[in-house]
């Protein structure tokens, strides 16, 4: 399909108050690698600057039209952003030169309406390519992170299940994992001399440690925060608990219509004593806005445990298929990542840099493409 | 005459030594074509073979690639260049040198880190601390990546070591390394302890057939006459030893 077959997708996107963009197709590579990680880099079409700088292609949009946005106005100002064109991945038996379509809507504060915005105009643009009646998912990490934050899982535990989110499996094992019996593995002669030993012991044999084995710590771990986490081992061995365990299983395993799950996380919330009516409120509210904006919102499939393993994902996130002929592989999928601008201006420190609204999808325009007509 | 059957052997150290010693004891003589100096060579007594002189990653891509039909290399070697390799290389047989671990080695100080389930936190953490992914130099990169992605190690990128990976973490080029090693002795003097299941990988060299070459009926005739020799060889060690 040529571009110009796309003019009515670019009309509804246009009309919707959004304006189409640009930005460059070669970047730093690693503003991609510090986001992404290794996983995404082995996707990268990677190459070399004349200064030996490594460049790569852009694998998406989201993060060049973020790196526009910062660089063209005032920080957390409105924004709605739109694209078509190419980009670039190793992916397998897909080509690695292919088309996307989609829309960035930054800086709006009124998050639930953005939400129902934006999964509407997903709706549209998959109407206006042909696919009238898609299967859509649609998960919140928000509702997970409440649940963690309910059960008053330590810190730990909670970062570890945190950093799980998304992959379902992995955050199974976890669970099982979190049981308090773990085998810990056969210590070294400088872990069996530390069993037992106070905070401020530990730090010394590190210092000593450091000093002995010639190792500086230039911009490396520090022995202050070895020494912080050698005693938060203790708290991870004593596992969750568990209740802890029981209602995250219980939690994790709630899918289906929204109107549905929405009622088993309440009764959930009520039987096991959980505050996380913010959170709740917040699906519900989000659910009546899809209907009032004409979304079939009994079509919809909630997952508890569907969410992208990309941390500045922070809530709402769907995703597009086309039944069984879509194979697993989205035709549309699109989240909120309120944190992507903080970690794209230099921060990578979670704690520290306020968010900034932002939501958006991306349509995968060579996988609709496919489509007989 | 029709193209000959290409093996690739070792240009070059201790692997090369070993591959030439362990094609001789099946009478199977090695020699340079031409000069001393040569990258080409054939085998004496079997007609139709030509021997290539390859470092062992040159081998693995090219057995993988099907430029060459037969080599012999490290196992790691295969894993790390070949994409899809099952597809590509038959591990024919092991040959009981080259032995080595790839593993994850990191520097002694961290005493909270003994698993990678251990590192899997100080990488999440890390990265909040102090605003950069925790970096791990190699020179496996395919490995390291499918390890790490094994164990959902997200928070970490690769810095690429071409020579004396280990004494990265003391130059302050990476914070952790994956090389190989075969005693640990080159770790724990550069400051560093491998992770208890932080081992990615027990290689040793193999004699190695390409599934992807083109294996015409004079290429395959020289294979079986190699083949010949050396399982007549392993037959006549086997006897002398029992």
């Amino acid at each position: 399909m040529s571009s110009d077959s796309y003019a009515p997708l670019k009309a509804l996107i246009a009309g919707a108050g959004y304006t189409f963009v640009e930005p460059p197709i070669i970047h730093d590579a690693n503003v991609f690698v510090e986001l992404a990680g290794e996983d995404l880099r082995r996707r990268l079409f990677l190459t070399n600057g004349g200064d030996g700088k490594e460049l790569a292609l852009r694998p998406d949009y989201t993060i060049p039209v973020c790196l526009h946005y910062l660089a063209t106005g005032a920080a957390k100002r409105r924004a709605n952003y739109a694209y078509l064109g190419p980009v670039f991945r190793h992916r397998g038996d897909e080509k690695g030169e292919f088309l996307q379509a989609g829309v960035e809507s930054i800086g709006r504060s009124e998050r639930v309406a953005a939400d129902a915005d934006i999964l509407n105009l997903a709706f549209a643009a998959a109407k206006v390519l042909g696919v009238a009646r898609p299967t859509v998912r649609i998960g919140d990490s928000a509702l997970f992170a409440a649940v963690l934050a309910a059960l008053a899982v330590a810190r730990p535990w909670r970062r570890r299940l945190a950093r799980a989110f998304g992959d379902p499996k992995r955050l199974k094992a976890l669970i099982v994992e979190a049981d308090g019996n773990a085998n810990p593995p056969a210590a070294d002669d400088a872990l069996a001399a530390l069993a037992d030993a106070d905070r401020a012991t530990v730090e010394g044999v590190v210092a000593e440690l450091f000093a002995a084995s010639g190792l500086g710590v230039i911009g490396g771990r520090t022995a202050d925060e070895i020494a912080d986490r050698f005693v938060e081992k203790a708290v991870l061995a004593q596992g969750i608990g568990e209740r802890a365990r029981d209602v995250l299983s219980e939690f994790l395993a709630i899918a289906g219509p929204p109107a549905t799950a929405a009622a088993a996380l309440s009764a959930l919330a009520r039987a096991a004593k959980l505050d996380i009516a913010a959170a709740l409120d917040r699906f519900k509210k989000r659910n009546d806005a899809f209907a009032k904006r004409g979304i079939d919102v009994d079509r919809l499939v909630f997952a508890a445990d569907f969410g992208r393993r990309l941390d500045y994902y922070t809530g709402f996130v769907f995703e597009f298929q086309r039944g069984k002929r879509s194979r697993g592989k989205p035709l549309i999928g699109g989240g909120r990542y309120d944190r992507l601008m903080a970690l794209i201006s230099g921060n990578q420190r979670k704690d520290a840099g306020e968010t900034v609204p932002a939501i958006g999808f991306a349509v995968w325009l060579d996988r609709i493409g496919q489509r007989r007509r | 005459m029709s193209a000959p059957l290409t093996l690739a052997v070792p240009s070059k150290g201790r692997l090369q030594e070993n591959a030439q010693t362990f094609f001789a004891r099946a009478g199977l003589h090695v020699v340079p074509a031409g000069h001393e100096r040569s990258y080409r060579g054939r085998i004496e007594g079997i007609a139709g073979v030509e021997v290539a002189y390859l470092s062992a990653p040159e081998i693995a891509r090219e057995v993988g690639a099907g430029a060459v039909h037969l080599g012999v290399t490290g196992r790691d070697q295969v894993e790390e260049t070949v994409t899809d390799w099952p597809a590509k290389v038959d591990l024919v047989a092991p040959l009981g040198f080259g032995r080595c671990e790839v593993v994850v080695a990191v520097p002694q100080p961290w005493v909270d880190v003994v698993t990678m389930a251990d590192l899997d936190d100080v990488a999440a953490d890390f990265r909040a601390r102090h605003g950069r992914r925790l970096s791990v130099a190699t020179k496996y990169i395919t490995l390291t990546r499918r390890f790490f992605a094994g164990h959902g190690i997200a928070d970490y990128r690769i810095v690429e070591s071409l020579g004396a990976t280990e004494g990265a973490p003391a130059s302050g080029a990476a914070d952790l390394i994956v090389d190989i090693t075969t005693t640990g002795a080159t770790l724990k003097a550069n400051g560093l302890k491998t992770l208890a299941d932080g081992v990615i990988l027990k290689s040793e060299a193999y004699l190695v057939a390409s599934r992807v070459a083109g294996w015409s009926v004079a290429q395959r005739k020289a294979l079986t006459a190699i083949f010949t020799a050396l399982s007549q060889a392993a037959a006549r060690i086997k006897k002398s030893s029992s």
